[in-house]
């Protein structure tokens, strides 16, 4: 009787153990990061209850803010300019006024990126977006609505740059741009520096050397208090600073959306390696 | 604006015209064809009902890669609506001949009317209305899905929408809706007027 009542005991003390609960973005790229953090706690012996795929920006940090959710992955960018609405600040100091930690960054920078065929950037030499003078006269480019439109997009690139192309760009879906790209429809189209077609296609993403795109650095956020939920958390967290630079993140990407994998075994080799 | 209305205006309705028209030319012979051999003809049936399902931008990129009817700009825009309007209009043919009272064919294979006879003095003219039936729904249906042609560099009404999705500005998207939504009223009085007029003939 005397053990059955320890056992009782030692169990409604382990379900009282709160989980941690892990969310993401409704976007490939958020889920496998959500699915690594709740990996990489799992192993440290945590307790996680996944949330991933949740929506957008605004719903991850609310439930962060409320306490519905522990920890996410958040890029620097977003941070910057859609949550604290502050471009200039510094992220790691305003989040700790929230009570959330700006935690280790993963090492790679998800901005939008101008992407060129593989064999045309050997063969022109092209390696950075000021190497885009030399094709001026003959490249195409086509993009999605938004990027022609918005005036941080291609016609603010050509005026940081101080390039003009002879070709207006061809507009057309942002689901389309890798295949006009791929078909040689077009030579030159704005997509996300992690993209995995980027890796799949033989394409490369140009250096943006004149920094005129924002930096999206991703980065794990969590709650001051993770650790009373369960000792060790921030430490196997911070054990990701910097593990998966702009190619890594990209292969990931691929295996996922390309290659149509699982997330959490794809997460589970990465972290494996 | 006005100016740029007008211009996407016309665009667009080349993109129709030139759609519906070949899938007139093409769809009527294949209506008959269907009626004249029934075992391909259901194959060809389905194959254009399956055709309807496929979504516009899936369409999009299997022709972006395709030499000739593919690529970035109208002419795949024009390819993929070819491919919608066959149904209506086929189908249409199809069962406006297969309509046909046998009696009235009996009667005319009795007057010794030769096959060709029979399709073009007895068969068509009392399939008509079905067929005009097709056409109409085919073209009124053509110019709401032309829209889609701005996705794929093809210009047209759809260049508006997808300018006004992307900044998220409600006139801009009105100024592709509205013109389009006046195309389709002004294509199904006109077309239902030549139905009343076959009808009658």
């Amino acid at each position: 009787m005397k053990r059955f009542v320890v056992a009782a005991v030692l169990l409604a003390a382990c379900s009282q153990k709160q989980p941690i609960v892990v969310g993401s973005k409704n976007f490939t790229e958020s889920v496998i990061l959500g699915e690594m953090v709740a990996q990489k706690l799992e192993s440290a012996g945590c307790t996680v209850d996944r949330k991933l795929n949740m929506g957008g920006t605004f719903v991850c940090d609310s439930a962060m803010t409320s306490g519905a959710l522990d920890t996410y992955a958040e890029y620097s960018g977003t941070a910057l300019e859609a949550i604290l609405k502050q471009p200039k600040a510094d992220v790691a100091k305003e989040y700790a006024k929230r009570g959330l930690h700006w935690g280790p960054p993963l090492g790679f920078n998800n901005t939008f990126a101008m992407i060129v065929r593989r064999d045309d950037a050997n063969r022109l030499a092209l390696h950075s977006i000021s190497d885009l003078a030399k094709v001026a006269a003959t490249f195409q480019p086509g993009f999605g609505y938004e990027f022609v439109e918005r005036p941080d997009g291609w016609n603010g690139l050509l005026h940081a740059y101080g390039v003009a192309f002879a070709k207006p760009p061809k507009t057309m879906d942002l689901g389309l741009t890798y295949k006009a790209l791929a078909s040689n429809e077009v030579d030159l189209i704005a997509g996300n520096s992690t993209d995995g077609l980027i890796e799949s296609l033989g394409l490369i993403a140009l250096n943006d050397d004149r920094h005129y795109f924002p930096r999206y650095d991703a980065a794990i956020v969590y709650r001051n208090d993770i650790d009373k939920k369960c000792r060790g958390a921030s430490k196997a967290l911070e054990s990701l600073r910097g593990r998966f630079d702009d190619a890594a993140m990209r292969r990931l990407n691929f295996e996922v959306d390309g290659r149509k994998r699982d997330v959490a075994a794809v997460v589970k080799d990465a972290l494996g390696r | 604006m006005i100016t740029d209305i007008i211009r996407v205006t016309g665009e667009h309705m080349l993109i129709v015209a030139i759609a519906v028209g070949v899938a007139i030319i093409a769809g009527i012979p294949l209506g008959i064809y269907c009626t004249r051999n029934p075992r391909a003809g259901r194959v060809a049936l389905r194959i254009i009902d399956a055709i309807q399902t496929i979504p516009s931008l899936a369409l999009f990129g299997f022709l972006i890669p395709v030499p000739f009817i593919g690529g970035i700009g109208m002419r795949t825009a024009i390819v993929a609506l070819i491919l919608y309007s066959l149904l209506p209009i086929v189908r249409n043919t199809f069962v406006g001949i297969r309509g046909v009272d046998p009696v009235v064919r009996d009667a005319g294979v009795a007057l010794g009317l030769t096959s060709r006879q029979l399709l073009f003095d007895v068969e068509l003219p009392l399939a008509m209305p079905s067929i005009v039936a097709g056409i109409r729904i085919a073209t009124v249906i053509g110019i709401g899905v032309a829209t889609i042609a701005a996705a794929v560099g093809g210009g047209g009404l759809g260049t508006f929408i997808f300018r006004g999705v992307a900044m998220v500005d409600t006139r801009l998207i009105l100024a592709g809706a509205l013109p389009a939504a006046a195309l389709a009223l002004i294509a199904d009085v006109v077309l239902s007027a030549v139905e009343r007029r076959v009808i009658k003939g």
